[in-house]
């Protein structure tokens, strides 16, 4: 007993000084808003500053538009065609473009470091390009957001942990997968809402729920998730899948253009979520090739490690949910 | 029975033969799909963790070095390659820190290429080093990568993060390849010397062929 708390106790003193230098979420992030005052002239706002300043920023607009910020003179034309940002990296990684017409709803883009060039649309029918450069900035969103949040990946790999390999892991994962993406369209449509804050705190709880399920079966008992891992991954997912929604509302989608940009969205996010399954499959199977394992007195080390991280950000969460900072 | 076995033989050379054909037009479907790679850029777009983990797959030297030590892990079986996996993410974490704080340009190219042809030639000669060997050789293999990939970081890196990224990849990567180069070599079902031994050896003289190109563009530039 003493030894599990020292051992408690040294992973989570790792965990609190390695915790300040991870960020499940965040990225450099600028975003520019272009607001249209009479037909084809704009007032450009940076409504979130990029880290290396605004005036830095190497932003390219269309042949036919001319540019001196805050103006955007676009003409008859008005502003349609490629928008470039040449800079993008370290201490920039996206910008989200906004463009707010006199009449019809607003259009978000995001230029990111791997698409620098978007499109912008002109309103009314989309063409197929249009939906092209959709697929392609939403699959690649939802990628980054699956690969950055290290809550989802976590929750993954304790469910991974428990369930090992076969059909069970395939149904396992497939019920977070559906529960995901049903909560997903619901939150995106708007049909459920919760704000983001508890709803972080509960995704922390989801891993540490899941921890404690790995030490269960570890010391031989049948818990609930291993008794039933679709069930509790379908139930979880739902809860993940609203954290997933609130990344996209973020990006304050044109309404005509939501349900494409959910289903490219969802893609991305089950191309990222599959590629981290198969490279733990693989690792594990590395793992049993090699004979590595980890001996018998470190076996509830990895549930520990995943235990205290998620408790650390339950607690951090926690805290922002109570308004205490 | 023997026919049993020679049709079944046929069956799984078609088989092979089928995918093998899938494999290469997929590749061919691949490479005129492909657009220009910012390899760089993506890994920064994702993160620090991710651009420590992504840069070593951006070198040709490190793809390389790494593969070779994991052949030549994997080669010598798993009681030996399984000390890899716990002794190269802290070389790597060890080169990084020392990269970071003194530069990473005095490790010449010169260098990595000597340790392909020496790695290479290991392999290739199937020789047998006890673990100790295989250990500082990975050691000194991860220190010189690590210093190297210390490159990488600009000012603003999180380097927690990138040498988190860096050491996980190295982890990931020999982990993957000793364990394939096992699976290949069939140890357990069958005799050593056959095919799949002279296969991984030859791919040891490609190692070597390839660190004496490396070694000779080193010089000339």
């Amino acid at each position: 007993m003493v030894r599990r708390l020292a051992l408690a106790a040294l992973l989570l003193l790792a965990t609190a000084v390695v915790a300040p230098q991870i960020r499940a979420h965040e990225a450099s992030l600028g975003v520019l808003e272009f607001r249209e005052v009479r037909p084809g002239a704009f007032i450009g706002r940076w409504t979130m500053e990029p880290a290396i300043g605004a005036s830095r920023v190497d932003l390219h607009v269309p042949g036919h538009c001319f540019l001196r910020m805050p103006q955007l003179i676009c003409g008859d034309k008005g502003l349609v065609g490629p928008i470039t940002i040449t800079n993008l990296g370290v201490n920039m990684s996206a910008v989200l473009l906004k463009i707010i017409p006199m009449t019809g709803a607003s259009r978000s883009y995001t230029i990111t470091t791997a698409s620098p060039v978007v499109s912008v649309l002109a309103a009314g029918t989309p063409t197929l390009q249009s939906w092209i450069e959709l697929a392609g900035t939403y699959v690649n969103y939802g990628i980054d957001h699956i690969l950055l949040g290290a809550d989802h990946l976590l929750f993954v790999l304790g469910l991974i942990w428990i369930v090992r390999s076969g059909w069970r892991l395939a149904k396992t994962i497939t019920a977070f997968t559906l529960g995901h993406s049903i909560s997903l369209a619901a939150a995106a449509f708007g049909l459920i809402g919760i704000p983001e804050r508890p709803l972080n705190a509960c995704i922390a709880l989801s891993i540490v729920f899941v921890a404690v399920e790995i030490v269960k079966q570890r010391r031989g008992e049948v818990g609930l998730t291993a008794r039933y891992p679709w069930a509790v991954a379908g139930a979880f997912g739902l809860v993940h899948g609203i954290g997933f929604a609130s990344a996209l509302a973020g990006l304050g989608l044109e309404r005509r253009l939501l349900p494409g940009a959910l289903l490219f969205f969802n893609v991305g996010v089950e191309i990222g979520q599959l590629a981290f399954v198969l490279l733990i499959l693989a690792l594990m199977w590395a793992h049993r090739r090699l004979n590595a394992v980890l001996p018998r007195w470190g076996d509830l080390l990895p549930a520990y490690a995943i235990g205290s991280i998620a408790m650390f950000w339950f607690i951090g969460r926690l805290v922002r949910v109570l308004g205490v900072t | 029975m023997r026919q049993f076995a020679s049709r079944y033989e046929s069956v799984r050379s078609v088989a092979v033969k089928r995918l093998l054909g899938r494999v290469g037009f997929a590749t061919v479907v691949l490479l005129a799909a492909a657009q220009t790679a910012d390899a760089h850029i993506v890994a920064s777009r994702l993160g620090d963790f991710y651009a420590g983990a992504l840069h070593p797959l951006t070198d040709l030297q490190d793809g390389v070095l790494w593969t070779a030590l994991g052949l030549l892990a994997g080669s010598l079986g798993a009681t030996h390659g399984r000390w890899l996996v716990l002794v190269l993410p802290p070389g790597l974490l060890l080169g990084l820190s020392v990269g970071l704080s003194v530069g990473s340009t005095w490790i010449a190219p010169l260098a990595s290429a000597a340790m392909m042809v020496v790695l290479g030639l290991l392999v290739a000669l199937g020789l047998r080093i006890n673990v100790a060997a295989l250990c500082v050789i990975a050691l000194v293999l991860a220190f010189m990568r690590g210093v190297v990939n210390a490159g990488g970081a600009g000012a603003a890196t999180d380097r927690v993060l990138f040498g988190a990224g860096l050491a996980m990849c190295g982890y990931a990567f020999i982990a993957l390849i000793t364990a394939l180069t096992i699976a290949f070599r069939r140890l357990d079902a069958q005799p050593s010397g056959t095919w799949r031994d002279i296969a991984i050896r030859a791919c040891g003289s490609w190692i070597t062929a390839i660190g004496l190109i490396a070694g000779g563009f080193a010089l000339a530039s």
